[in-house]
């Protein structure tokens, strides 16, 4: 080690005289030379006056380090001038490149011992973190160098590539149940077949001390076990996952009970060191070539290029990831109206979304102020802990999933009515017939298990060529003095980084797409999850139709403007399940199962000389309205009856204050939830105090925003509309209340105060504020509104 | 090594155990709050039958009643240079983690002969020479302390098998 003249010396100092002699050995703090400075003291003198006099001192210069002195590069007489210069050379027995628990590992000194010699700490000197175990085991970044070359060679003589497997909804499922236990003993449930299977376990250390003995519910993804086995023949596999280590501990007793695949390579939350992203650098500090990961979040990874994303595994529906918490908020898609076992779309629309996603229950500025602050902050984790705690309660106590299967049994009752009455009843084999809420039929690990293949030969093809053909002269260039061989090789190796995104983006290539009615407003396209994930795979994302857009991907049952714009442009229309179909099989895959049904005429009709058919795109409506409009009919307002009831009072008096349409009292329900739900949508922008000031502007002039525009006009056209008309908007308003009612019922359902029962009330009043202006600041428009409004009815 | 340590405890004693079998609540007090604890330097392993109680003082304010009781214990404090025994917990490319009782220890690649080596594929990951030793979780291992570190109530030794007789201990 190189001993520089250290900080706080009083420069310059001249040295008189060298106390050690090359390869002589060196004590810690024993002197190495002495030398002398100058400086001013004041000194008295007898008469008790004070001078200040200029005098030399004489000072030892002592040893920060022990060893065996190699080289002095100072001699007798030189004179240091400053800081930062180097004095000597003193090679060191151990140079503590290994630490555990502030020791040595190599020859067990106290690394944490500081005292006035010190120039480095000596726990400064390991600081990289390499072990999936133990966070206390600290290795120096050289060492990170050679142990990381070691396990490639290995890896590479192997033919062996690594991978992190992520747990939580992407091997498995977990909930907290107990629904789940009853389903399990119950053969005669219709959940029985898909819960059979279902491990669960206790965890001991369990920090949740007001949760008594909480029982975990594991669903193992189908195909987890041989697809394990299989991919451990080209991948080592690592657990890296945001759960706790004891909870980590018992997954892998599931999956992998003889510990043949993960070993002790699980790496869990209370070694991560944060809690807030997954890093490849905290296993593989140096060198990422052959690391794959599989994730059913892209972001915790930073959009890492070694990831491949894993449709997320939703066995229980609605449990989410009970570890996500802990995690960034994941901003979340508008759910499309999902195809599945039930037959009335509003009913299971209420029965699939991924409603109570952890974060759910916190305000939107808690959680902006969450993911703001860094997570190692104790209240930040507290706060953390608390909200996993209460889903974990709410699970325990809601048992959401029993609700839904409720739900569902009365669905299937009230159709066995039906059919009752049509005379031929059999109502034992009926009741067999329940429906059942669980679904065992993922088979996503398949794909993933396709592509895993794909990049292991892929990765060995290029590696077998390079080697094939070494370009010797430009290593040498390249490497470092140390031990050529090893990296030698280390140019040969092809890098995962580079390989994978390329067969990826081959996938899609050329392909350009549109979203409408999909990401949710306010968001920016480009940095949307959704966007990013295409475009890793070589899609072209852009904001609206042009000439080289492909494809639109829809909500299916919105008829937006981009979506006639692109049934004029011949364009394919489908479902967002089309890219997340090519994403998990990494191929392009047939678009017409997703295609949506777009009717022809409609686009015709439009283009024929309808007289307004300017307006779709027209000053009316800014550019952001298409998504406006359409929102309405899909999203969820938790709001209970009662709430309703007051919400209804009080239009009732906006009514008598202006003297409106009685009509308007009909259609009450169609805009408050009109605006309800473009404000949910908005709410990732809005914070609390914005609401409040909502409030206040309550009556106040009103705003030329679009959305209240486009309420407005819903409401004015249905009261002005003749009688056909007026059916068909009244239809509208029916089955919007059913939907929402419920959702009512699944709110009821969740004891625990939730943030937004409070918040959009307020904003509802606004929203009525608004529409009462715009009454009769936009009759004019609303005529002519009430016509385009009335074809696309047409149109539906 | 072991020691036998003379040490004193105050114990404070709440009026509800007021009663004829005051002792018996002192004693179990004791045991449960001393025995296993480790005291930083050393770790206390077993308290022996004889101790000796002072007279209870009532605490003013309070209620609670004051004991003072001397015991003797046997403590165990682990050297510098010190041979033990202890069970394999974790075993990893850079060397392996063990328990020594309350301790825990890490025998470095670089205090593991040479002639032994990690074996990631196995199943599960071990150190062997491919002879008669082999080092996995669950062996018993005899090594030399070379370091010894006490946090609060973390001791934390490294270890040594680069001896002779040291190593996994293969007959007991």
């Amino acid at each position: 080690m190189k001993i520089n003249s250290p900080n706080g010396l009083h420069y310059p100092i001249t040295v008189v005289e060298l106390a050690k002699q090359p390869n002589d050995d060196v004590k810690r703090r024993a002197p190495l030379f002495t030398y002398f400075y100058e400086t001013e003291v004041t000194e008295g003198n007898k008469y008790g006056d004070e001078v200040k006099v200029k005098k030399k001192l004489p000072a030892r210069f002592e040893s920060p380090v022990e060893g065996t002195l190699a080289e002095w590069y100072i001699k007798n007489g030189s004179v240091i001038e400053r800081a930062g210069l180097e004095i000597a050379e003193i090679e060191e027995p151990c140079t503590h490149e290994t630490q555990w628990g502030g020791l040595c590992t190599d020859c067990g000194k106290d690394m944490t011992q500081v005292d006035y010699a010190t120039q480095e700490r000596d726990s400064d000197r390991a600081t990289v973190k390499m072990t999936h175990t133990s966070a206390s085991l600290l290795v120096s970044r050289n060492e990170a160098l050679r142990a990381e070359e070691d396990s490639r060679r290995r890896l590479l003589g192997d033919k062996k590539l690594s991978l992190i497997v992520d747990l939580d909804q992407t091997v498995i499922h977990t909930t907290c149940e107990r629904t789940i236990a009853e389903w399990q003993a119950d053969p005669n449930n219709p959940n029985y077949n898909a819960v059979k299977d279902v491990h669960s376990f206790q965890l001991a250390d369990d920090r949740m001390a007001n949760v008594p003995s909480n029982w975990y519910y594991v669903k193992v993804r189908p195909g987890t076990k041989e697809f394990l086995e299989r991919v451990s023949t080209m991948y080592e596999l690592h657990v890296y996952t945001m759960a706790t280590r004891a909870y980590a501990q018992a997954i892998a007793k599931i999956i992998d009970p003889d510990r043949r695949y993960f070993a002790d390579r699980i790496l869990s939350r209370d070694e991560n060191g944060t809690d807030q992203i997954k890093s490849l650098h905290r296993l593989f500090p140096t060198n990422t070539d052959m690391v794959v990961i599989i994730d059913d979040r892209a972001d915790v990874w930073h959009y890492s290029d070694n990831l491949i994303r894993v449709k997320a595994y939703n066995f229980f529906l609605g449990a989410g990831d009970i570890n996500a918490s802990f995690l960034p908020k994941q901003v979340e898609l508008i759910e499309p109206v999902q195809q599945a076992t039930t037959t009335e779309p509003p009913k299971h629309q209420e029965v699939s979304p991924q409603e109570g996603t952890p974060s759910d229950t916190l305000t939107d500025l808690e959680q902006q102020l969450l993911s703001m602050s860094s997570a190692d902050k104790p209240e930040v984790l507290e706060q953390q802990v608390k909200e996993q705690e209460k889903i974990i309660i709410s699970q325990q106590t809601e048992r959401p999933l029993l609700q839904k299967q409720l739900l569902l049994d009365k669905e299937d009752e009230a159709r066995e009515e039906a059919t009752a009455e049509n005379g031929e009843a059999q109502p034992v084999e009926q009741h067999k017939q329940r429906h059942s809420l669980l679904h065992d039929d993922d088979n996503e690990l398949e794909y993933v298990e396709t592509a895993l293949r794909r990049i292991h030969r892929a990765f060995y093809d290029e590696y077998q060529k390079k080697k094939a053909g070494p370009q010797v002269g430009r290593i040498a260039e390249l490497k470092g003095e140390k031990s050529p061989k090893k990296r030698n090789r280390e140019e040969f190796v092809p890098d995962v980084k580079v390989i994978m995104p390329r067969m990826k983006r081959s996938v899609l290539s050329g392909v350009s797409v549109v979203f409408s009615g999909i990401i949710p407003l306010g968001l920016d396209i480009q940095f949307s999850d959704i966007a990013l994930w295409a475009k890793s795979f070589g899609v072209q994302v852009t904001a609206d139709i042009h000439k080289q857009t492909t494809h639109l991907v829809a909500n299916p049952g919105r008829k937006t403007n981009k979506v006639k714009k692109a049934a004029r442009h011949s364009l394919k229309i489908v479902t967002v399940h089309w890219l997340y179909e090519c994403f998990s099989k990494w191929e392009r895959v047939s678009e017409d199962p997703y295609l949506i049904e777009v009717d022809p005429e409609h686009g015709l009709h439009a283009s024929s000389g309808d007289p307004y058919e300017e307006l779709d795109d027209g000053p009316l409506l800014s550019g952001e309205d298409d998504d406006i409009e359409d929102i309405g009919g899909d999203v969820q307002i938790d709001i209970s009856a009662d709430k309703w009831d007051s919400i209804g009072d009080e239009f009732d008096d906006f009514m008598n204050e202006t003297d409106d349409d009685n009509d308007n009292d009909t259609d009450n329900n169609d805009t408050n939830s009109d605006s309800e739900s473009v404000r949910s949508d908005d709410s990732a922008q809005t914070t609390d105090s914005q609401k409040q000031s909502a409030k206040k502007r309550k009556r106040a002039t009103a705003s030329t925003g679009s959305a209240s525009n486009s309420e407005a006009e819903d409401s004015d056209s249905s009261v002005k509309s003749t009688g056909s008309r007026l059916q068909r908007k009244k239809k509208r308003v029916f089955e919007r209340v059913t939907s929402l009612s419920n959702v009512m019922t699944a709110d009821k359902s969740s004891g625990l105060p939730s943030p937004d029962t409070t918040g959009p009330e307020e904003e509802q009043e606004k929203g009525e504020a608004e529409v009462d202006e715009d009454d009769d600041d936009l009759e004019a428009q609303m005529l002519a509104e009430l016509e385009r409004q009335s074809d696309e009815d047409d149109g539906e | 090594m072991f020691f036998v340590k003379e040490m004193e405890r105050t114990i404070q004693l709440h009026p509800s155990y007021f009663g004829p079998q005051i002792r018996q609540h002192l004693h179990r007090e004791l045991l449960t709050k001393v025995e296993g604890q480790n005291m930083g330097q050393y770790i206390i392993v077993c308290i022996l039958d004889a101790f000796d109680i002072s007279d209870g003082v009532v605490m003013p304010g309070s209620g609670h009643a004051e004991y003072i009781i001397h015991y003797k214990a046997i403590v165990w404090k682990p050297f510098k240079g010190e041979i033990v025994d202890g069970e394999v917990t974790s075993v990893i490319r850079a060397g392996f983690f063990l328990d020594v009782g309350a301790m825990r220890a890490f025998v470095a690649r670089s205090s593991i002969p040479a002639d032994m080596k990690y074996d990631a594929n196995a199943t599960p990951p071990q150190w062997t020479d491919n002879a008669d030793q082999v080092i996995e979780k669950g062996t018993q291992v005899r090594f030399k302390i070379i370091g010894v570190r006490t946090e609060v109530a973390e001791m934390f030794a490294v270890g040594s098998i680069k001896e002779d007789y040291l190593g996994a201990i293969t007959s007991l």
